[in-house]
């Protein structure tokens, strides 16, 4: 093992004398996103990339290669390809997906095709400088990697620690002049790196562990979310083709114009395409959207297991940005499944890690789960808080995701549950389920949006999950504006957010109460008088309005004078629940189950339900 | 093996398929090595009453052109529709969406009652005839049309893509257009051009056509995901004749 520090003039040098030598595929941007392409200068190289299009299998597996010469008298040809080259900058996940493809390539019948290009390759992998959006390799275990590779890179401040750990690896770094020994703080520091991105490689988290997933879809196999999901599938194949560990592939002949020769070729195929499984006769064996969806899950999460002992994916998240509708998401369908597998009406036990009253009647909690997993809710959903002996409350996340290890909840001690919450301390328990209900838009309608934030009372309670998730993602939005309203100035709840909130750029917050006293500098007159103070661009506006039931029909009717659609505005709303799963019935609006349908609703789908509004 | 027959015939169409079979330059005489052309008005001077493969561009818009293409099928083995015109419509379906007697005097407008412009609703061929085998694309892809032909005259069934665009816009690793706040209509339409459009930065259009299955249920779910309307997607099927077939369902 071999451990080399250079830093960013001498590490580009590196990497040109690598190009000069062999043939360098490394990550380069492509518009917004990155890609693995060939290489021809240092500068092009882009280690700080978050995920590929496509994963560096198309160096092994080629989206379409020629596998043999024929001619129609029946003599073939091989035609494979001996050219050394190097793969530079694989992610840690990718690692283990290449490791994964190669025992299914070299056991049993070998395929020289592949291996040939396989035994070709030298792969330099890159600890992950940058998470994407979906990536949950902190969830699988393949976050980081210690084999799989020839040479590991790790930034360090502004230089790259360069582990070799191979003969063909420590062979790119001979003649290399100028090089300096890593310190044990450099290597201290690697080590935080890798202990970092097991946590921050974590977008979408898994309730339970990777090994425990043929087990779960051994049980699953009727599941309702088959067909539920995949009612919204296209059969594009889009989740098979991007994700690093799916191979299958399509053999075609095709002539030349002599129609005595030819070629016979491969092409990626796709689980997910209607006709991968049908035969002639017109019999299809996964004819059904549903079974063709469930296939890769099981492929990946059992079959696959019991073919080369792991489970084959490496939580890479490329399926879930592939899928148009949304619905390629493992965690998602894992977690599901999880859940349904428990019964719903057991809580999960959690502990108050802070408590600190606001105002007169409302208390604020930071809770973290016993299981040491995240919550995975999504800004603008609901828990369940469970007091055995008192009963369940409904209460609103308040934190954003983005904030992970722990929660946060605010609770008005109204009835019993809400009141015997508010004489808890830190260290007590408390049984939470959920996360339930429907999200602010936060992943797609409002992204690129100007946001117009309106909430009265406790209702800045659930908004502000969301409000910090936008501004945790801050490039991803426009302008925002944040209305607040409360009856009293006591009643003010997370004053110094607000204040900070207030000094952002881009931001602005207007606030404003019913009834005044000497300590409010502030606007005075119910909500609506704040939407005359703004300006507002109704063509590039999404609203998002939560509060007491009296606000609603003032704030949305001003809205739509203010010319905007019911389409764009979004509105969190508040019934009776009891279970919070779709069942007892307590929630229901006409034909809606606020629980799961809601709490967020998009306007204009309840403009016309009666009990709405 | 003898060498087939093969006439070309034209419809309603911009003949912009038939030159892309002429732009084959070199490989024309390829192919002319492998079919023997007997009808072909835009290449040659000729007219045949005898062929095996009877190659249709354009679409059907009057009813003597209906009459035309019977006769057509009568006689030939293979009836191979050419270019979107052919296979869905095509462009020239946009018509079927008006009233064909306005439709005509926006276009035409005093010539527009001439007996010579008289028109019909737009049809595809196997609206009227039964067709074997469709090249699809507006204009339809010269490698493709080779390939087809080559399996023709081996007696072979050509393998047509039955999956989406996305298929080959994956493998080409571009940007989705729907990260790009657009409308694409590749999860919908037939593969094969090699994700020509989306590869150039600009949605699908669908002139191959839909897939034989295409899940509208969802692009009209997600055209709410992505904060446009079912109307939106309408719009961009309007260019391309499988519109009317599923969007009103
Ligand atoms: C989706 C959702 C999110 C919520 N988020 C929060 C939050 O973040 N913070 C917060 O303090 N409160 C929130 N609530 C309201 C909270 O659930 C109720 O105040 C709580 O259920 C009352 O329970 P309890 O046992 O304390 O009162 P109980 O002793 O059961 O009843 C006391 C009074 O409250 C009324 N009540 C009971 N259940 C509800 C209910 N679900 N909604 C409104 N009134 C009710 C009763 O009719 C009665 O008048 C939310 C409610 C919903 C539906
Ligand atoms: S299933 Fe999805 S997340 Fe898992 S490895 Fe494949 S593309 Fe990546
Ligand atoms: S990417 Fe999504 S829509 Fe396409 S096949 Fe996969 S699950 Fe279905
Ligand atoms: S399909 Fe397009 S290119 Fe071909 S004839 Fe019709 S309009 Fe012209
Ligand atoms: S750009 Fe169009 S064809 Fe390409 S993946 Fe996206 S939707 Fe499919
Ligand atoms: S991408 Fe769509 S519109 Fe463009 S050529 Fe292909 S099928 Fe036609
Ligand atoms: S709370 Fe029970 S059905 Fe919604």
């Amino acid at each position: 093992m071999k451990i080399i520090k250079l830093d960013q003039t001498s590490f580009n040098f590196w990497v040109d004398r690598l190009i000069k030598k062999q043939c360098v595929f490394g990550v380069q941007s492509k518009g917004d996103r990155f890609v693995f392409d060939t290489l021809t200068r240092a500068e092009d190289l882009r280690l700080d990339y978050d995920v590929t299009i496509l994963p560096p299998k198309k160096y092994f597996l080629p989206q379409r290669e020629d596998l043999l010469d024929f001619s129609i008298k029946g003599e073939y040809k091989s035609i494979t390809e001996r050219e050394p080259f190097i793969l530079l900058g694989v992610h840690p996940y990718d690692v283990v997906a290449i490791s994964q493809m190669d025992r299914v390539f070299s056991a049993d019948n070998y395929d020289v095709h592949y291996m040939s290009r396989r035994y070709n390759a030298t792969i330099i992998s890159c600890d992950v400088q940058r998470a994407s959006n979906q990536v949950f390799a902190g969830s699988m275990n393949t976050a980081t990697v210690q084999a799989g590779f020839d040479i590991l890179l790790t930034k360090i401040g502004d230089s790259y620690l360069i582990d070799a750990r191979t003969a063909k690896g420590e062979a790119l770094l001979e003649g290399l002049t100028v090089r300096t020994e890593p310190t044990d703080k450099d290597l201290q520091e690697r080590k935080q790196v890798w202990k970092e991105n097991a946590r921050l490689l974590q977008k979408n988290k898994l309730k339970g562990k990777p090994e425990e997933l043929p087990e779960l879809l051994e049980k699953s196999y009727y599941d309702p979310i088959w067909e539920e999901k995949s009612k919204l599938c296209f059969s594009c194949g889009s989740c098979n083709l991007v994700c690093p560990t799916c191979y299958c592939f399509d053999v075609q002949d095709d002539l030349n114009w002599d129609m005595q020769t030819g070629k016979r070729t491969r092409a990626w195929d796709g689980c997910l395409l209607r006709d991968f499984a049908a035969v002639a006769g017109g019999h299809n064996f996964r004819r059904q959207r549903a079974d063709r969806y469930r296939h890769r899950f099981y492929r990946k999460g059992k079959y696959m297991a019991e073919k080369i002992g792991q489970v084959a994916c490496v939580g890479c998240g490329r399926c879930i940005d592939a899928c148009i509708p949304n619905i390629a998401n493992p965690v998602e369908v894992y977690n599901q499944l999880f859940m349904s597998q428990k019964n719903i009406y057991i809580p999960e036990q959690v502990t108050l890690l802070k408590t600190e009253k606001m105002t007169e009647r409302e208390t604020f909690y930071e809770l973290k789960m016993d299981s040491g997993l995240d919550l995975g809710h999504e800004p603008g959903q609901f828990v369940e808080i469970s007091l055995p002996g008192i009963g369940e409350a409904p209460i609103s996340v308040s934190s954003s995701p983005t904030q992970t290890g722990t929660f946060q909840i605010v609770v008005r001690a109204v009835g019993n549950v809400t009141t015997a919450m508010s004489r808890l301390k830190p260290g007590d328990h408390v049984g939470v389920r959920g996360p339930f209900g429907s999200q602010f838009p936060v992943h797609d309608v409002m992204k690129g949006k100007d946001i117009l934030i309106i909430c009265g009372g406790i209702g800045l309670v659930p908004i502000r999950s969301a409000i910090n998730f936008i501004l945790d993602n801050r490039d991803d939005y426009g302008a925002m504006t944040i209305l607040y309203g409360m009856k009293k100035p006591k009643d003010q709840l997370f004053a110094t957010e607000l204040e900070e909130w207030s000094k952002l750029p881009g931001v602005q917050v207007l606030q404003t109460v019913d009834c005044y006293d000497e300590s409010w500098k502030g606007n005075v007159g119910v909500i609506t008088t704040l939407l005359s103070l703004i300006k507002l661009n109704s063509e590039s506006t999404v609203a998002v309005v939560c509060g007491p039931p009296v606000m609603y029909p003032f704030v949305l009717k001003d809205l739509e004078t203010m010319g905007m659609t019911a389409e764009s505005i979004y509105v969190s709303l508040e019934r009776r629940m009891k279970c919070g799963v779709g069942k007892c019935g307590h929630c229901q609006m006409n034909e809606i189950y606020v629980c799961q349908e809601g709490p967020v609703f998009k306007y204009s789908d309840i403009k016309e339900v009666m009990e709405a509004i | 093996m003898s060498k087939p027959k093969l006439a070309i015939f034209d419809f309603a169409s911009c003949e912009g398929c038939q030159l892309q079979i002429i732009n084959m330059e070199e490989e024309i005489l390829d192919l002319m090595s492998i079919v023997n052309p007997v009808e072909w008005r835009e290449a040659m001077s000729e007219q045949s009453e005898d062929f095996d493969i009877a190659v249709i561009e354009g679409s059907i818009t009057r009813s003597g052109d209906e009459e035309r293409l019977r006769r057509i099928r009568e006689r030939a083995k293979v009836v191979v529709a050419l270019g979107a015109c052919a296979t869905c419509g095509g462009v020239n379906k946009i018509m079927n969406n008006f009233n064909i007697e306005e439709a005509k005097k926006a276009v035409y407008q005093e010539a527009s009652l001439m007996p010579h412009l008289n028109t019909s609703l737009t049809k595809a061929v196997d609206e009227v005839i039964d067709v074997d085998y469709k090249i699809h694309g507006c204009p339809i892809d010269r490698k493709e049309f080779a390939y087809i032909i080559r399996c023709l005259a081996l007696g072979k069934n050509p393998e047509i893509p039955a999956y989406a665009v996305c298929v080959e816009c994956k493998l080409k690793e571009n940007i989705c257009r729907y990260e790009q706040g657009e409308i694409c209509l590749g999860p919908l339409t037939r593969a094969g051009c090699g994700a020509r459009c989306p590869s150039v930065e600009t949605w699908c259009f669908g002139c191959r056509g839909f897939i034989d299955d295409p899940n509208i249920y969802a692009a009209k779910e997600v055209m709410n995901k992505y904060g446009k309307t079912s109307e939106d997607l309408k719009d961009r099927m309007m260019l391309f004749g499988s519109k009317q077939r599923y969007i009103y369902e």
